[in-house]
């Protein structure tokens, strides 16, 4: 069984990973949801994280994210450490401000989308563009559209999140992270709260977004397109990485007995 | 019949007692708007150090009657160094009394706001001072609106209680009057007609308010 020592290992130079994640742990309480996690991710590598309820892969995106702090160990974004600063050999949390400018090349896109309801997709997606980047409304708008259009969304930029249906909203969420121009976007079930005849829209947008060369962790239950996308998938169960790979040989010779089972229970629930 | 001379005499009473209710409930509800806030916001700007005392202070606004605080305030102020005229009083324990409303009322509307929202703002670089005023307040000022217009009411209506503290306030006047012309039916039944169109005043302006908010 591979350790989590040979996962970083594919990395050949450690200087261009845009994500670095040394040995962290997450604790919940008493409850252990990640255990000594190695990860790294190179630049327009998709890797998609597979894994039963539970299991901590929602958990580790959202440390990398830093939306969760992570207990021990370390993240880095573009070679910047995440979260924490050394203060005199100790330590410390860094302030919010500095958080927003290490994670700044990062992107993200929930399952439940985390729209604002009081504004329009286009608004929605501009926020950012005008408060962060003190862009003007005009410029802006313009920039936004173009999102919008990239996700095939521009007839619904007057839309409130509420007339939208889920596929919509979750590509309106995209396209409000794409603005910012992320170098890495992380997706957190993005299609898991959406009804199956809408996850086709937004695994399209998604593929697109693949193909022009971005980076992307993609925590997901869609195997097919884990298997169709994916340079690496990566398996988590009980917090702990079990196995790791390109999707042919993870989906069809899985080595540890964990994803065996999994991908067996998988199959029985999608074959008919 | 109602003798409607009376009341045109008695105007001058009738007046001085709408304006004292006015402006102290005017004062009062500021200080209970404010306050609330304050104390809402200690709540959930440091929930570890302020959650306690706050919960406790809201505990004591919605156990101890408004009247029982009034007395405390007017009679028992000055045993402690604090002497109040009876209108201040009157301004200080409804403010203090509805900010403990006013902070649960805050903290429902913040509470009601999903915490993905904040995430999402935060993953694009948006601090957390423009999350709160464009992201969070927006949307917790419709939410709020209709509990405390309908809390507004309730202090303007509870105001009738600073009658007691020797306030010359509509009611007190209102009994003044009945007192010096041995009719009770037509003072009363004009400052209960004064209320009432206060009242319908706050709510109207709620409504509004509502209406507006819903529409951005």
């Amino acid at each position: 069984m591979p350790t989590a020592d040979t996962l970083s290992a594919p990395t050949p130079t450690r200087q261009k990973a845009i994500v670095e994640a040394h040995g962290i742990s997450k604790q919940f309480g008493e409850l252990e949801v990640l255990t000594n996690i190695d990860f790294s991710l190179a630049p327009s590598e998709v890797v998609c994280v597979i894994g039963p309820s539970g299991s901590g892969k929602s958990t580790l995106l959202r440390c990398l994210a830093f939306l969760e702090p992570y207990d021990h160990g370390s993240v880095y974004i573009d070679g910047q450490l995440l979260g924490y600063e050394d203060r005199s050999g100790k330590r410390v949390r860094t302030s919010e401000k500095r958080v927003d400018e290490v994670r700044a090349p990062v992107g993200m896109v929930f399952q439940h989308f985390h729209l604002w309801p009081h504004r329009t997709a286009l608004e929605n997606v501009t926020e950012a563009l005008r408060l962060v980047n003190g862009l003007s409304r005009r410029d802006a708008d313009v920039d936004g559209m173009a999102m919008l259009e990239q996700v095939g969304l521009a007839d619904r930029a007057g839309h409130f999140p509420e007339s939208l249906s889920g596929g919509q909203k979750q590509r309106v969420a995209i396209a409000r992270a794409l603005a910012m121009k992320p170098r890495v976007m992380f997706f957190d079930e993005p299609t898991s709260a959406l009804d199956p005849e809408l996850v086709g829209e937004v695994l399209d947008v998604m593929k697109k977004l693949a193909a022009d060369g971005m980076t992307m962790v993609i925590v997901t239950h869609e195997m097919g397109f884990a298997a169709k996308v994916a340079d690496r998938v990566i398996f988590m169960d009980q917090g702990r990485v079990v196995e790791s790979g390109p999707p042919s040989t993870l989906f069809r010779q899985p080595k540890s007995e964990r994803l065996q089972q999994f991908l067996n229970t998988w199959r029985e629930r999608h074959i008919d | 019949m109602l003798d409607i001379a009376l009341l045109w005499e008695a105007r001058g009473l009738i007046l001085q007692g709408l304006w004292n209710t006015l402006w102290i409930c005017l004062l009062g509800c500021l200080v209970a708007l404010s306050l609330g806030l304050v104390l809402a916001a200690l709540r959930l700007a440091n929930p570890r150090l302020f959650s306690y005392p706050v919960a406790c202070y809201v505990e004591i606004c919605r156990g101890v009657p408004l009247l029982i605080l009034l007395f405390l305030l007017y009679y028992g102020g000055p045993s402690i160094g604090l002497t109040l005229s009876a209108s201040i009083a009157g301004v200080v324990g409804i403010g203090l009394y509805g900010a403990g409303y006013f902070a649960e009322i805050y903290r429902g509307g913040f509470k009601s706001i999903p915490k993905g929202q904040l995430e999402a703002a935060r993953m694009i670089g948006i601090s957390p001072w423009h999350a709160l005023i464009r992201i969070q307040i927006p949307q917790m000022a419709r939410l709020i609106v209709p509990p405390s217009t309908n809390q507004l009411i309730i202090l303007v209506k509870e105001s009738a209680l600073i009658s007691i503290i020797s306030v010359d306030d509509l009611t007190k006047n209102a009994t003044t009057i009945v007192n010096q012309t041995f009719q009770v039916i037509e003072p009363y039944l004009a400052v209960a007609l004064l209320y009432w169109l206060m009242i319908e005043l706050v709510a109207r302006g709620g409504y509004a308010l509502e209406k507006r908010l819903a529409n951005r």
